[in-house]
């Protein structure tokens, strides 16, 4: 079986992320995360739900915008300040959406524009964020789909395909702003059992060519083969973390274990 | 009998005529003008502004709820002296006097507005939140979203209802009859008095709104046909 290569602690940093608290209204959902990923990284944050992994990756791209803490991307502090209220908000929305192109988001509902082709979701943030021309998005767009196998399906409209097919599409779609790091969020949680392979393949063929990648997940299994590191969040706090083969093997905490056993006895 | 509506020296079919693109013209103006109104209405009842919120409320609260007639009424006696009012601040002293086709539009714009508030309103929230969510985090910018994917998707949901809104603004045009302005409703109104004929003319006038509907009708569902791409299968 494919293992991902241990982080080597020489790359660069891709995405610091340090003591970050977030909560909504009373329920503080992060109590001062830290974590890093470097370039060739693949983090996969697994625990139970409520445990704030999902809060945690939407941070890194502002979707949710942290109440406390810092977050750098490649090398580039986000910009953060209190707006009315006393809520957090970004110092430069510019700043936030400059950052945003170098990180591609997957999401557990694909997301696709229902209003535009699959071919015309995957060339509309390169031609209109980006300014790439639009045959030369074009040709890049139509050898992404190729690379997921849905170069057939480019010119339907997102209803017309599986959910796997969805998923791939919206793979693709993050991939034609060549991220410096991918963010996965439970991309094969809203998907029938008999779709899940056909997503988690093009997701580990990115990761064997090196993407960084950081990715919330229940497939323990997969996690296991194309994890550099594994991050176990509790409750808003990172109970263990480590190379795959220990944190998900041999843990020491006793949480992780529960939660491993739970989970290997569903199969999952 | 049917030589009173032809086109000839006796007939009124020349002033239907103009009568029908009177209120086209009119109903156009009106539905476009209340498509601004019905924009900026929904705009500032989603906003977190909370006088922006009270503002609106109070717009689509008065205009729904007094008569369609009284809002015309209140216009066409009270609208040149708030646009003088308002020239006077501005160091115009002279009379101003409103035709009666801008007070028409204005009026049967608010009235518009006041329903397209709603439908658009109601249109901006059916739109998924994962489909913003997807384009905030490929970078784009408010105004690249509202273009793009907002404005796009929110059509497909407020088409139907402002299919409706064309249909009643089309119909209160006739309102402004009482204006003196020349459209079907007035026409119809003078011929009836002139001829004798009443029932000639206003089965006349039914006749003309109703392919106006009609036409109008048919052009909506292509609309939400295009539109619609992408939601039911091909």
């Amino acid at each position: 079986m494919h293992r991902h290569p241990p982080t080597n602690p020489n790359a660069p940093e891709a995405v610091i992320v340090d003591n970050l608290h977030k909560r909504f209204g009373p329920l503080e959902v992060l109590k001062g995360v830290s974590l890093t990923a470097r370039e060739g990284d693949v983090i996969t944050l697994i625990g139970s739900s409520g445990s704030g992994k999902s809060t945690l990756l939407r941070c890194i791209n502002m979707l949710e915008v942290p109440d406390e803490g810092r977050i750098v991307i490649g090398g580039e502090a986000i910009g953060l300040k209190k707006g009315r209220g006393g809520r957090t908000i970004p110092a430069d929305a510019r700043q936030v959406d400059r950052l945003r192109t170098r990180l591609g988001m997957v999401f557990q509902n694909f997301n696709l524009w229902t209003h535009m082709t699959i071919l015309e979701n995957v060339i509309e943030a390169p031609v209109h964020v980006l300014g790439v021309p639009k045959a030369e998005a074009v040709d890049r767009a139509r050898k992404l789909l190729d690379k997921v196998g849905i170069l057939a399906k480019a010119d339907s409209y997102p209803v017309q395909l599986s959910g796997g097919q969805q998923q791939r599409a919206a793979i693709a779609r993050a991939l034609a702003m060549q991220p410096k790091v991918m963010l996965f969020d439970e991309p094969t949680s809203a998907l029938d059992p008999e779709l899940v392979g056909e997503v988690l393949l093009v997701i580990r063929q990115l990761a064997e060519e090196g993407n960084t990648m950081i990715l919330v997940t229940h497939e323990m299994g997969f996690a296991r083969e194309v994890a550099s590191e594994v991050v176990f969040l509790h409750q808003g706090r990172i109970e263990e973390q480590g190379p795959p083969d220990r944190v998900l093997v041999n843990p020491e905490s006793e949480r992780v274990r529960q939660f491993l056993s739970r989970h290997l006895s569903n199969g999952g | 009998m049917f030589e009173l509506l032809s086109f000839g020296p006796n007939g009124w079919g020349g002033q239907l005529l103009g009568g029908a693109a009177m209120t086209v013209a009119v109903s156009l103006s009106s539905f476009a003008l209340g498509l601004v109104f019905g924009s900026l209405g929904a705009s500032a009842k989603l906003s977190r502004n909370v006088a922006l919120n009270a503002l609106a409320e109070v717009y689509t609260t008065i205009v729904r709820g007094v008569p369609e007639l009284l809002v015309i009424y209140l216009l066409f006696f009270g609208g040149g002296g708030i646009v003088m009012a308002i020239g006077r601040v501005f160091g115009y002293e002279g009379y101003i006097e409103l035709n009666a086709f801008t007070v028409g539009v204005v009026a049967v714009g608010l009235i518009s507005g006041a329903y397209s508030t709603e439908v658009i309103r109601g249109a901006v929230q059916a739109v998924p939140h994962g489909q913003i969510e997807a384009a905030r985090a490929c970078g784009m910018n408010r105004w690249l979203i509202l273009r793009r994917i907002l404005v796009p998707q929110t059509m497909r949901y407020a088409l139907p209802g402002l299919g409706n809104v064309w249909q009643l603004t089309l119909k209160d045009t006739a309102l402004i009859s009482v204006t003196a302005l020349a459209e079907i409703m007035r026409v119809a109104h003078v011929a009836a008095g002139s001829t004798r004929q009443p029932f000639l003319f206003y089965t006349t006038a039914a006749a003309l709104y109703l392919v106006l509907t009609t036409v109008s009708t048919a052009a909506f569902e292509r609309a939400e046909r295009r539109a619609n791409r992408g939601v039911r299968r091909a």
